[in-house]
């Protein structure tokens, strides 16, 4: 055997199982799901019927599509403004500004992200009770009259009330993110500011900011991403896309269509939708992020 | 280069294997693979002397061959079913019975059914299940004739024992209820003996009595508004069949989507009446956000005091209610002076398949289980009711149970039609009937939205 060819075979080694994985468990999965999103099917049938691309035209013309993408990008935009500023805030407190207990607000801050999403979804339903929240008590306390808002019953409110609870549960990780990357720059390069008399707001932006730029950049595409893939699941858990599909997002769409009113094929063609939706974000995102990468020599 | 292209060949080469595989095997794979469920099969037959016979079936030819029993375990378990099928088993020695059940079968067997395999017998219930669907998707055996004249084992004519009759579709019998419950206003008659209330039996009596409670600073009504089924079968449909002049048939109607029916003046005066009890503030002004838990949770600790709710809801708070909590129970509160009582049915529903492989054992099947004694024996094991009349009282079925059979039986009680309604329309509805509750809507848009989601599903 030449060492050529073994020097192939070695590299097929790696790469083939890796690649039969991702094809069955991913590439097949896919174009599946994009062959069904041209029939009509109930998902329990025997037979499809092709119906072309009439998935697609009955989409287009669904309000309840537009209101859900609506809906998906302000979970987008809200979780990842909400969690990056946070992150990094709580980030920069732990590491640059000396606070006491440091330790202890890393934990604290990182408890949500190994609590199940159900679990979540079940303590906040708590906290926003109408009658018996820990929200509408405590804001009692304040009022004249006991407040009996239901926070997750009025459409003016549920989307932001599912908001909150899926920024609190996850900045743990971004937050862990950004501290070891505040913690591998240099001591030195601080030290130097300092003496050339920088204060930490300058700091901030001249050092830490530039230099954990990279961990920033990956922690808005992830939020990014994992929104529009799963932010279905505080939908169900919390409002099940209601009152009246003012809380619906894509996914959540998705599985009432396909699981609960029988419509696979527009359940598929909805799937189709996400994956392009998620696709184009992600690819604007990263031209918007670009930026020079700065490095410390 | 070289590397490149030898790599890209075999990759090309491997993705089109997987494909071919995941393509093509599927289905022998799926086929072999489907019935692999928890069950315990084949009790052993009993020697042919030891099966009890009587006078009824004496005359039937034994059945042989396989028989296949699909049926979903819940709240209800499943020492009814296998006490039933075992019974079953020694009455027919060479059957092959196999039990395909489980908490998850409905998804189990999915692939059994998408590919035409399906059980012989299949009882209905659980998350996705629907019978409706599966009447679409042209799975199940019409048994119109067959119900129409079928016997039990005991010679008793089947639909005479039922209390509630088949589900027609498009005037079809496809499946049999086998489950039967119904909704209903419950109330705590401790708290209302406290205060010198009423259980209303008039939607006139309802209010003065809302106005009364409201006064008394508890929420008069809630419901569970993330689940909408329920406001509808304890208010909604039984005040459309009440303005019906206690006519069930506009409840058929609806089911069958027929052009005009939700925009009818019964719908629209029964949306009045909930619209009406909506805007005076009876209705809890957090239920749109309620799940059944949280309702429920209110109702037992009496910050509401009537919720719409199902025969099931004393069983399943058993462990949360106060000690001195009494359930009490109306079949419906929107009956106009002088009109009969709506108690509105749901059902759990047995069905034939159409690609049965034993049609003949799963027809006997179901003579042998429609008997007052399975009944008996039904409500002794789930504390719940059978679809077929049985005198109850020496039996352990559950309180609401017993006091709701005595409405059943009475004469001034009219036990609705079962109707399962198109998903779609079905969830357009509970939208819009949450919107009304709480005033977002009118009655006009309730029916506009609805009447849209009916012409859309007709087609």
């Amino acid at each position: 055997m030449s060492r050529q060819l073994q020097r192939k075979l070695f590299i097929a080694a790696f790469l083939v199982p890796t690649f039969l994985f991702f094809s069955v468990f991913v590439l097949y999965p896919v174009a599946k799901g994009a062959h069904i999103s041209l029939f009509d099917w109930s998902g329990s049938s025997e037979h499809m019927t092709y119906v072309g691309l009439d998935n697609f035209k009955e989409i287009v013309r669904d309000p309840i599509v537009w209101k859900a993408i609506g809906n998906d990008y302000f979970l987008v935009l809200g979780k990842t403004i909400g969690i990056v500023l946070l992150a990094t805030f709580f980030a920069v407190a732990v590491t640059r500004l000396r606070i006491r207990g440091a330790s202890f607000f890393r934990i604290a801050f990182f408890i949500p992200n190994i609590i199940s999403i159900v679990v979540i979804g079940v303590l906040w339903r708590f906290v926003y009770n109408p009658s018996i929240g820990f929200l509408n008590s405590f804001l009692s306390l304040f009022a004249a009259e006991p407040v009996n808002r239901p926070w997750l019953g009025e459409e003016g409110t549920a989307l932001w009330s599912i908001l909150w609870p899926s920024i609190w549960a996850g900045i743990g990780f971004y937050f862990l993110l950004l501290v070891a990357a505040i913690m591998g720059i240099p001591a030195s390069l601080y030290e130097a500011a300092e003496i050339d008399g920088a204060k930490q707001g300058r700091q901030f932006w001249t050092i830490t900011l530039p230099l954990v730029w990279e961990q920033v950049k990956v922690s808005v595409l992830h939020i990014v991403m994992t929104t529009l893939n799963g932010s279905f699941v505080m939908v169900l858990l919390m409002t099940e896309g209601g009152p009246d599909n003012s809380t619906q997002v894509l996914g959540s769409y998705l599985y009432q269509m396909g699981f609960r009113q029988f419509h696979m094929g527009y359940a598929a063609a909805l799937g189709v939708v996400i994956l392009i939706v998620s696709l184009l974000t992600t690819l604007v995102l990263q031209r918007l992020l670009r930026r020079d990468t700065v490095e410390y020599s | 280069m070289e590397i490149r292209k030898t790599l890209g060949t075999v990759l090309t080469l491997a993705l089109i294997l997987v494909l071919a595989a995941c393509g093509g095997g599927g289905k022998e794979k799926q086929t072999a693979s489907g019935g692999d469920t928890p069950s315990s099969s084949n009790a052993s037959p009993a020697s042919p002397d030891a099966s009890p016979v009587t006078p009824a079936e004496s005359s039937d030819a034994q059945l042989e061959g396989d028989f296949e029993i699909q049926y979903f375990v819940g709240g209800y378990g499943d020492a009814w079913w296998k006490d039933v099928i075992a019974q079953f088993q020694e009455l027919h020695p060479n059957l092959k019975i196999k039990q395909s059940a489980g908490p998850k079968i409905n998804e189990q067997m999915k692939p059994r059914w998408i590919q035409g395999s399906p059980p012989d017998v299949v009882y209905i219930d659980g998350a996705g299940s629907n019978p409706r669907q599966m009447i679409e998707d042209d799975q199940l055996l019409d048994l119109s004739d067959w119900i129409g004249q079928a016997t039990n084992v005991d010679g008793e004519k089947i639909l005479d024992v039922m209390i509630a009759q088949p589900e027609q579709y498009g005037g079809k019998t496809y499946n049999i209820p086998l489950v039967f419950g119904s909704y209903g206003t419950f109330y705590d008659k401790a708290l209302f003996a406290k205060n010198g209330w009423e259980a209303p039996s008039t939607y006139e009596e309802f209010l003065t009595l809302s106005e009364k409670i409201k006064a008394a600073g508890i929420s008069p009504y809630i419901h569970t508004g993330v689940y909408p089924d329920y406001i509808l079968g304890g208010f909604l449909y039984p005040a459309i069949i009440s303005a019906n002049g206690d006519d069930g048939q506009i409840l058929q109607d609806m089911g069958d989507m027929k052009e005009g029916v939700f925009a009818s003046e019964p719908v629209m005066k029964a949306l009045n009446q909930l619209a009406e009890t909506g805007s005076k503030g009876f209705i809890d002004q957090g239920a749109p956000a309620l799940n059944h838990t949280d309702s429920q949770m209110l109702f037992l600790q009496r910050k509401a005091a009537m919720i719409p709710n199902g025969l099931w809801l004393e069983s399943e708070m058993k462990n949360d209610a106060p000690a001195d909590f009494e359930y009490g129970f109306v079949p419906s509160v929107t009956q106009s002076a002088g009109g009969k009582y709506v108690a509105l049915p749901y059902t759990s529903t047995m069905a034939v398949a159409k690609k049965a492989k034993n049609p003949e054992a799963a027809k006997a099947f179901i003579q042998f289980i429609f008997t007052k004694q399975a009944s008996l024996n039904w409500a002794e094991k789930t504390g719940a009711l059978m679809n077929v009349k049985v005198d109850l009282e020496s039996s352990s079925a559950g309180e609401t149970a017993k006091n709701a059979m005595k409405y059943y039986s009475s004469d001034n009680t009219l036990v609705a039609p079962v109707v399962v309604f198109n998903a779609d329309v079905f969830k357009v509805m509970c939208d819009a009937t949450v919107a009304l509750s709480v005033n977002k809507i009118t009655p006009e848009q309730w029916a506009e939205r609805v009447e849209a989601a009916a012409a859309k599903a007709r087609k």
